[in-house]
């Protein structure tokens, strides 16, 4: 069996302060009920300016500009000890508003998005500027609309404002007089999600060093319906992102499971790798607007910063083994399933120890563990705790349990083991992706043998079932460069049952002649 | 039966921490009437 491996991977941030403000589902919600409430009217103080997202540790992690050990170093409150702002990092970049606006008309096949004609000029003058967007992509941006005529849109057309600099620089209109499931909201998010998606697949490209015709399928694992009426959720964002990305000899599928979906993901393309059905599969999600502001109630209660204003996105590309890339183990693949209990125990058991127990290793084995990261300042003034360090304690409490760590190295195995939460609150991206550029990078410098990134998801949130679910797989050197318990054996079990089985065929035949 | 017995719980779990139907299964045999129970994501 051919092993896959990750080439590239890239992370973006879509700075869209504006349109959290104005479409996130919490001051969204807020303005519904309530109106211009006390809530509303401080939000956009307290929100942190681009200048500051682009300055924020966690953000310059996330997109390559800064490594995890410098953020370990980084003092808390990391919203004080604000960085050098830098747009562009190793994986990838944080975009400004007005940029990304202009980026969801570029991927606005249905004439859905309008943009104002001087905010049009604007933002085409600073595109054509991007590394990356070539030709292909530019045509695709509008000259714009007078100003009458998208306040004609918005004033009962069912379409939705644009913001830019607090005025209105375009809408999104609606698809279809009737489906709600083509409404202009919706749409907008799906726009919102397709640009993002776009976004980290061009950035995968150029740090992958491939073309945008390599990439033969796309695997896109984000939170968004696509879909009218009679096929709700019908689908194929994938290849929507791949259009506009230029990736013409793409075809590709999408993949749900709430936050665990990019794990999914990331399983399912190495798995039509290693079977030899694909290469250069892309595992592709843009990110999610209405979770933009989440948690800012709390934040602005408590008289902090605001700071989910930035979408986020990633992208990462598998390939066959080549004995450089890091390597996914598609043999210990971790998985809750339905019967594997719903307890913090059961769930660790099932996506990390018996993941480990298959090839024989230790909890001590993984270098880092990857879960659901967090940016740890967003959620616990909202109550949700430090996300990963819940998770480190119950890996950590696990291995106690299981006598391969004493009680009081608890402590130790966390701060040896653990990462950071630097992911914003975008549901499916915190979910242990974000550290594979990391620990690739760790890995190909041989500073890092293995990671396991884990995912887990909210199914209970779409009413048809109780259950939550987990996956989890371990990134490791290539093989022939893993030292240490099970890495150094070349055969799995296949390989060596199928050896002895052709050793059994050729002794049948000497024996007949 | 415990201090419980004859109590309605409401339950509301999370699913990074403890899970609603895990505490359903805690409670089970406590002689309590669980009313609801409910896993939400604060994340």
């Amino acid at each position: 069996m051919t092993r896959a491996a990750v080439k590239g991977t890239a992370y973006c941030l879509g700075y869209a302060s504006e349109l959290g403000y104005w479409y996130g589902n919490t001051p969204y919600t807020e303005r519904v009920e309530h109106g211009e409430s006390e809530f509303l009217k401080k939000l956009p103080g307290a929100a942190q300016s681009f200048a500051e997202a682009s300055g924020y540790p966690p953000n310059l992690v996330f997109t390559g500009s800064m490594t995890i050990k410098e953020l370990e170093a980084c003092g808390q409150p990391w919203y004080e000890n604000l960085r050098g702002g830098t747009r562009y990092g190793r994986y990838g970049e944080i975009m400004p508003e007005d940029e990304f606006i202009g980026l969801m008309d570029i991927c606005d096949v249905f004439d859905l998005i309008w943009l104002e004609r001087t905010f049009a000029e604007s933002v085409r003058s600073k595109l054509e500027r991007h590394p990356l967007l070539g030709g292909g992509q530019l045509n695709r941006l509008e000259a714009g609309h007078d100003a009458g005529e998208i306040s004609a849109e918005t004033d009962g057309a069912g379409a939705l404002p644009l913001y830019f600099g607090g005025r209105v620089i375009g809408c999104c209109r609606k698809g279809h007089d009737i489906d709600h499931n083509l409404s202009a909201h919706v749409l907008l998010e799906n726009l919102v999600c397709k640009a993002g998606g776009v976004l980290s697949l061009l950035h995968l490209i150029k740090n992958s060093g491939a073309a945008p015709e390599d990439i033969e399928f796309v695997i896109e694992c984000s939170e968004e319906a696509v879909g009218d009426v009679n096929q709700r959720g019908g689908g194929n964002m994938a290849k929507a992102v791949a259009e506009i990305a230029g990736c013409v000899n793409s075809t590709g599928c999408d993949v749900r499971g709430f936050c665990a979906a990019p794990v999914d993901a990331i399983i399912l393309a190495s798995s039509l790798v290693a079977a030899g059905v694909r290469k250069n599969v892309a595992v592709v999600a843009g990110g999610s607007l209405q979770k933009l502001f989440m948690n800012s109630r709390d934040h602005v209660r408590k008289d902090l910063p605001a700071l989910e204003n930035c979408l986020g996105n990633f992208a990462a590309l598998i390939v066959p083994q080549d004995g450089v890339n890091p390597e996914i183990r598609l043999d210990a693949v971790g998985s809750h399933t339905v019967g594997a209990g719903s307890s913090p125990q059961a769930i660790t058991t099932a996506l990390v120890y018996e993941p480990l127990q298959k090839i024989g290793l230790g909890f001590a084995d993984i270098d880092k563990y990857a879960p659901e990261l967090h940016i740890p300042e967003i959620t616990m003034p909202a109550g949700a705790g430090n996300v990963p360090e819940s998770n480190y304690k119950m890996i950590a409490a696990l291995a106690v349990m299981k006598k391969q760590l004493e009680k009081s190295g608890i402590q130790g195995f966390i701060l040896e083991h653990g990462l950071p939460g630097f992911a914003h609150t975008q549901g499916h991206i915190p979910s242990g992706v974000p550290f594979l550029g990391h620990a690739a990078d760790a890995i190909r410098a041989g500073e890092m043998t293995r990671a396991m990134i884990i995912g887990k998801g909210s199914l209970f949130l779409g009413r048809l079932t109780n259950l939550a679910d987990g996956l989890s797989f371990i990134v490791e050197k290539p093989e022939g460069a893993v030292s240490g318990a099970s890495g150094g054996s070349s055969m799995t079990r296949e390989d060596v049952k199928a050896a002895v089985l052709d050793a059994l065929s050729e002794l049948a035949l000497s024996l007949r002649k | 039966m415990g201090k419980l017995a004859g109590k309605k719980l409401i339950l509301l779990g999370e699913r990074d921490g403890v899970p609603g139907p895990a505490m359903e299964a805690c409670f089970k045999d406590s002689g309590a009437d669980i009313i609801f129970s409910a896993t939400e994501c604060f994340v």
